[in-house]
């Protein structure tokens, strides 16, 4: 479902009625844009009023995410053997019996 | 039901660094000898603990060559021994502690080290380790026992081999004429 | 916007909802106000800052902070944000209102009546008190009305449990084909750990610390209680982080300007928590006398699997919030993280809240780990984890939440974003500083939950920085996380102050990218995995008991023996399993 939209937040907002729950979309209020809402700033949740393309299931790849985790990744590894053999057992008096 | 390839990447990375953790403490388990604190040190009635054969008089007895026992009594607020005066072992010997409490649970921590264990009452927690070179050790308690927790606290001296045989003819000679 | 405004907002739809969740919410936040201010005063006193009480009294304030901060305001915000959740998944309201006053009424009973058994500590003569901090281990004695306070919180949340149940079956009679709505199955799942765990606080509770407090028996078995509370208390750890999760699954991907990546994964995830949270509490007590190795052993195990489903919520999270980037236009490895709302406090403080866990996710992992575990139990390091944990992965994401979720039940707009992003902020570096040198000064030996930071025996020595630094750390810490915590409550105060708004938040929720179509319905079986989660318990913990009430001088610990049928019963189970077990151990080890 990649719907291209120039006009910003109004893709989300289309997606919305079509998904949101069965609460009537009101054709003469507020427009189809945040424009006439309060400033945006003001708001929160309004994060979509800034989406500038609608990226569905099939356009999405979480190569990002991906990097994110392999370095958390690495990062738990090295932590993990400095813990364990150097801080852990590295110290005198350990229990071993 | 679809999962993302990058997400089944993760979910195997994840199984093989559970399985290292895994891995590593069955090796210091297995290979690097570590001792889990467990049942082995049997129980004590903690309302009896002063006429328990050890407990009643706790301290350090010689078990063999270079190889002791040492009862310790944790009550609120010190270690008996250890608080009013040191606990004093060799260097260079085998040490199995035997730690109870007597009113409430403590802890037992030799600071600095991997020593450590709950006191519990009615259980012995029996664990063993090995001492080096001469010198000092603080211990403390380390599980919330009451109000004056913070002051219960002590020192074990690591001893010379000789000046420690002396101290403890010593200790025993006075035990005999007490008896 | 279009479809959000005039008369769908949540109060309107549902006003009795919103009463109870604003109720709710309240005493959450007077908790984390006196909580956060015995904090304060904690930090500042056991590194000798600044002292205005008694050493003696720091154990007061330790107690209250721990029962305020972990169980009340935790607890009472998951009810306010399950009760949300429910009725705004299912659509429908709460059965019957009166009997949602009714949980509230009786946790909140509860709650001063544990409250005023605490505070009572501090008042000389009073001869009530209840200093026996959040973990209450027996022989320390608290004052009956402690227990029973306890005991009525915990009935409470089982009613608010029920209230949601019942919900969700009315909805099944008109729904009977339908998949479970994703954040009612979070709640249901969630419950269902619960009722499972506290059965064992409530046994603690119930059958041996009220009767003691009030001299009807003479004495307890101390393992046991302790054993008892432990059953309960890594479950209650996933209690405060599920609805914590459940934002970061279905609110966090919206306030990033995306959708969550995948339902079906966050059910799996939800149900491997129902399974594994609760046969690990023996990782509580890796140095306790008492317990076989082999029961450690397997504790051990099931907690590092317990680590897969937070390792998949690292990644369905974060690559929600990565659509949420690319779809305002990020692009790039890492640049898109640039793409964020990041003015926006609600996101903001999860995201922060999230990358903390991240932290405190690889202290518990060292906390796990059995042997090593001798390096850190009951150092300030174990402080210094949970802080990062419940302290912040769940306490700050519930206060970023409360950016959006607040306006929502009182149809006010926050009172200022640019104060919330501060507080978030804030909250941040000042658990970066408090949680990072408790961390190290629990690789120092230095040990938590006393009151002096000074031994006459000897000195605590770290390799790298000074003690001092240490100590300064963790005041400095401490001072902005609770200056942040007065920031909060102001900004949600000013909040509910404010005049009502047509458009008080943003509170549409997208669909998520991946369905819950394509996903096995045993999935939604919720018997199913119930009998599951108590068929993995009794194995986890039948020996064990049997052990400690057998070895450790029977039920109630050296006063009475255990009746001669239970104890020839136990014999036989006890001496064929273990014997078997022990064979097995010895081949592993
Ligand atoms: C203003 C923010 C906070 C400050 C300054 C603070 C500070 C502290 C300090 C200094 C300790 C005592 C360590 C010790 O002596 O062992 C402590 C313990 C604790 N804190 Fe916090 N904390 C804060 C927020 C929180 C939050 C939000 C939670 C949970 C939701 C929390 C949960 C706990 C718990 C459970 C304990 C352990 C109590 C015990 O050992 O019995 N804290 N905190
Ligand atoms: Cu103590
Ligand atoms: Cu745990």
């Amino acid at each position: 479902m990649a719907v291209d939209s120039t006009a910003e937040g109004a893709a989300s907002s289309a997606a919305r009625v079509s998904t949101d729950g069965g609460v009537p979309a009101n054709a003469d209020s507020q427009g189809d844009s945040g424009q006439a809402d309060p400033p945006v700033d003001s708001i929160v949740g309004t994060a979509d009023d800034g989406i500038v393309r609608e990226l569905g299931h099939d356009d999405f790849d979480p190569v990002g995410t991906l990097v994110l985790v392999l370095i958390y990744m690495a990062i738990l590894i090295g932590m993990w053997v400095f813990m364990y053999f150097v801080e852990f057992l590295g110290r005198g008096l350990t229990v071993v019996g | 039901m679809e999962i993302h390839a990058y997400e089944k990447l993760w979910l195997a990375l994840a199984l093989v660094l559970i399985v290292g953790f895994i891995g590593t403490i069955t090796y210091g388990a297995a290979g690097a000898g570590i001792d889990m604190i467990d049942d082995k040190g049997g129980t004590v009635d903690p309302a009896t603990l002063d006429q328990h054969p050890k407990f009643g008089d706790p301290g350090i007895e010689r078990n063999g060559e270079n190889s002791y026992d040492v009862y310790v009594v944790a009550r609120q607020f010190v270690f008996e021994p250890g608080t009013t005066e040191p606990l004093r072992v060799p260097a260079g010997s085998t040490v199995t502690f035997h730690v109870t409490a007597a009113d409430v649970i403590h802890g037992f921590e030799v600071v600095g080290t991997n020593a450590n264990t709950m006191a519990i009452p009615g259980q012995v927690a029996e664990f063993t380790v090995e001492f080096g070179e001469p010198g000092e050790y603080g211990m403390l308690c380390n599980e919330y026992c009451g109000s004056g927790h913070h002051v219960m606290e002590g020192k074990i001296v690591v001893m010379e081999q000789e000046a420690f045989d002396s101290w403890y003819e010593q200790q025993q000679a006075q035990g005999e004429a007490e008896n | 916007m279009a479809t959000e405004s005039g008369g769908s907002e949540f109060v309107d739809t549902f006003p009795d909802e919103a009463a109870i969740i604003k109720a709710s919410f309240l005493i959450a936040f007077v908790s984390l106000g006196i909580g956060a201010f015995f904090g304060l005063i904690q930090a500042l006193h056991r590194t000798n800052v600044l002292r205005v009480i008694d050493s003696a009294d720091y154990y007061t304030l330790l107690t209250g902070h721990g029962v305020l901060l972990a169980i009340v305001f935790t607890i009472f915000f998951l009810c306010g944000v399950f009760h949300w959740a429910v009725a705004r998944s299912l659509d429908r309201p709460a059965e019957s209102a009166l009997f949602s006053w009714a949980w509230v009424g009786l946790m909140t009973t509860g709650t001063v009546l544990a409250t005023v058994a605490i505070l009572g500590g501090l008042v000389p003569n009073l001869g009530m008190s209840a200093d026996v901090l959040f973990t209450f281990y027996a022989p320390l004695q608290a004052h009956p009305i402690f227990y029973i306070g306890l005991a009525m919180f915990i009935v409470g949340t089982w009613l608010a449990g029920a209230d949601w149940f019942l919900s969700y079956r009315a909805w099944r009679q008109d729904h009977p084909d339908e998949r479970i709505p994703l954040q009612t199955f979070m709640v249901l799942t969630t419950m269902i750990m619960w009722y499972i765990s506290t059965l064992g606080v409530a046994v603690s509770v119930v059958f041996f610390l009220i009767p003691w407090s009030l001299g009807l028996i003479e004495s307890v078995n101390p393992l046991l209680t302790r054993t008892l509370f432990w059953y309960f208390g890594h479950p209650i750890v996933y209690f405060w982080l599920m609805p914590a999760y459940l934002l970061w699954y279905t609110v966090l991907p919206k306030l990033a300007g995306g959708r969550l990546f995948s339902d079906p994964l966050a059910r799996v995830v939800f149900l491997l928590f129902l399974l594994l949270s609760t046969p690990v509490g023996i990782h509580h007590q890796y140095l306790d006398p008492g317990i076989a190795e082999g029961f450690k052993f397997i504790a051990m195990t099931n907690t590092m699997f317990l680590l897969l489903p937070s390792l998949l919520t690292a990644f369905t999270v974060v690559a929600s919030v990565e659509h949420g980037a690319r779809q305002r236009g990020g692009e790039g490895y890492l640049r898109w993280l640039g793409a964020l709302p990041w003015r926006d406090p609600a996101f903001t403080g999860m995201a922060l809240a999230g990358a903390m866990f991240a932290a405190g996710g690889f202290s518990g992992m060292i906390n796990a780990g059995m042997n090593i575990n001798y390096l850190i139990h009951n150092t300030l390091w174990v402080p210094g984890h949970f802080h990062l944990t419940v302290g912040t992965a769940v306490a700050l994401t519930m206060m970023a939440g409360s950016y959006w979720l607040v306006p929502q039940v009182t149809g006010t707009k926050l009172y200022s974003r640019p104060i919330g992003l501060l507080q978030v902020i804030m909250w941040f570096v000042g658990m970066v500083f408090m949680s990072n040198a408790m961390h190290r000064a629990g690789l120092a030996g230095i040990p938590r939950r006393t009151a002096e930071p000074q031994y006459q025996n000897f000195e605590f020595l770290t390799p790298i920085g000074s003690i001092f630094e240490l100590r300064v750390q963790i005041a400095l810490g401490g001072t902005l996380l609770f200056l942040s915590v007065v920031l909060f409550l102001f900004n949600i105060l000013l909040t509910s102050l404010g005049e009502e708004s047509d458009r008080p938040v943003d509170s549409y929720l997208p669909e998520p990218l991946s369905g819950p179509e394509g996903s096995p319905r045993i999935l939604d079986n919720l018997a199913m995995w119930t009998g599951i989660a108590a068929v993995l318990v009794v194995l986890a913990y039948t020996l064990p008991l049997a052990g400690i009430i057998q070895n450790g001088g029977g039920l109630f610990g050296g006063g009475l023996p255990v009746p001669a049928t239970v104890s020839a019963g136990f014999d036989l189970v006890l001496t064929t399993v273990t014997s078997a077990f022990n064979t097995l151990w010895g081949v592993v080890a």
